[in-house]
């Protein structure tokens, strides 16, 4: 354990003077319009010695806010070429950690993405490759959906529990069933003052509404199908040889 | 801009009960070009209407690994001046926008996304003739459509 603080230390330590360093370079390049290639490769240059500590993996902070925007051979074309959305069988077969790592990779995509578009509005201009933030939605919500279903696995072998909140089938004062979601409260419900306020059940003299609201519903469910017949037949009426036709197919 | 289709349920808080932790975030940032010129260390973003300035300041931390020293935040009310056909107003949908400080001396300006990309102007000139030319060749062998297989010399 002590070993491993050590090692974060100095992985932190490292990371710090990267980061430094970079900022050092980037402040006079920043200042230009474009961002230079070159920059890079002198960072890399920097990174090199570095490179015998295959064990210690530190990110470079050599991207930061540039991570907002495109790679910046991409500046000015029409279109940009992108693979495909992220399949849910392929998601199925990465671990969770991957799972995690790839939200955040699509995260700071579709941030890129946003950006992109915003600036195309902008400028009036048609934004380059606009699929691809459909894409990147996509494949979010795949990893989300598979996320959930190894969480409802899970709790499944636990717990049993079905649904992540549990809940029930109840009855308000006037007689309407809702679902009533279970949650958590400060102090049980039998000292709450709140919560004993709340009515789940309805008196005798409420079933003539509860009758009424029914009879209300059922009208004007007939009404519509009434209506629905009426206009048929209008149009039978107007058009029999479409009638006939319509019949006998 | 995005949709939060996912909710997540906390507990309740408790003293000495565990940090809220928050996997997956979809909060959006998008960073946007200044319309008013902003100072050269602040970078303006269109941001997710929930966030807060300290979600602002940790989500720039911890993802981008960019320094921050200040957030300033505010709401941009969407204009509702439109009409529809019906004559009804139509709202734009508001959004909140941050100026972000950042720190360590960092400055930023946002680039140019979309600059004036120097092609070889004879070679893309040649294509286009030779493709123009040979489509309107294609053409000419097909004749009009509208003659319905009529020779060209018959009429008038």
């Amino acid at each position: 354990m002590a070993a491993a603080m050590a090692m974060a230390a100095l992985c932190r330590r490292f990371t710090g003077t990267l980061r430094v360093s970079g900022a050092l370079q980037a402040s006079p390049a920043a200042c230009l319009p474009g961002l230079m290639p070159n920059l890079f490769q002198k960072n890399l240059a920097k990174v090199e010695p570095l490179h015998h500590l295959k064990f210690l993996h530190t990110t470079l902070s050599r991207k930061g806010l540039e991570e907002f925007f495109d790679d910046p051979q991409n500046w000015g074309e029409k279109t940009v070429k992108s693979g495909d959305a992220w399949n849910i069988k392929q998601l199925r077969g990465k671990s969770s950690e991957d799972l995690h790592k790839l939200w955040y990779v699509l995260l700071k995509e579709k941030n890129m993405l946003l950006t992109l578009e915003q600036e195309s509005k902008r400028q009036h201009r048609p934004m380059p490759s606009p699929e691809r933030l459909e894409k990147v939605e996509k494949s979010m919500k795949r990893i989300d959906l598979v996320v959930r279903e190894r969480e409802d696995a899970l709790r499944l072998l636990q717990t049993g529990q079905e649904k992540p909140v549990p809940g029930e089938w109840r009855q308000d004062f006037l007689g309407r069933t809702y679902w009533y979601t279970y949650k958590e409260w400060p102090i049980p419900w039998y000292l709450n003052k709140k919560y004993k306020k709340r009515k789940f059940f309805y008196l005798p003299h409420v079933n003539r509404f509860i009758r009424l609201r029914l009879e209300k519903h059922l009208r004007r469910r007939a009404r519509r199908q009434n209506l629905e017949k009426k206009k048929q037949k209008l149009l039978e009426k107007k058009f029999p040889h479409l009638a006939v036709k319509s019949q006998s197919q | 801009m995005a949709a939060r289709v996912r909710r997540a349920v906390y507990p309740l808080f408790q003293p000495g009960g565990p940090q809220l932790r928050l996997f997956r975030p979809d909060f959006f940032m998008a960073a946007v070009r200044p319309g008013v010129p902003q100072p050269a260390d602040t970078a303006q973003f269109r941001v997710s209407m929930e966030m807060t300035k300290v979600d602002i300041k940790n989500y720039l931390e911890k993802i981008y690994n960019v320094p921050v020293v200040a957030v300033r935040t505010r709401i941009q009310h969407g204009a509702h001046n439109r009409r529809n056909h019906k004559n009804q107003r139509v709202k734009k949908p508001d959004y909140k926008v941050a100026y972000v400080q950042l720190g360590q001396g960092q400055t930023f300006q946002f680039p140019n996304l979309f600059p004036e990309k120097e092609q070889t102007p004879e070679a893309r000139s040649f294509d286009d003739f030779k493709n123009k030319y040979l489509e309107e060749e294609a053409q000419r062998q097909r004749g009009d459509p509208r003659r319905g297989g009529v020779p060209d010399w018959f009429g008038l």
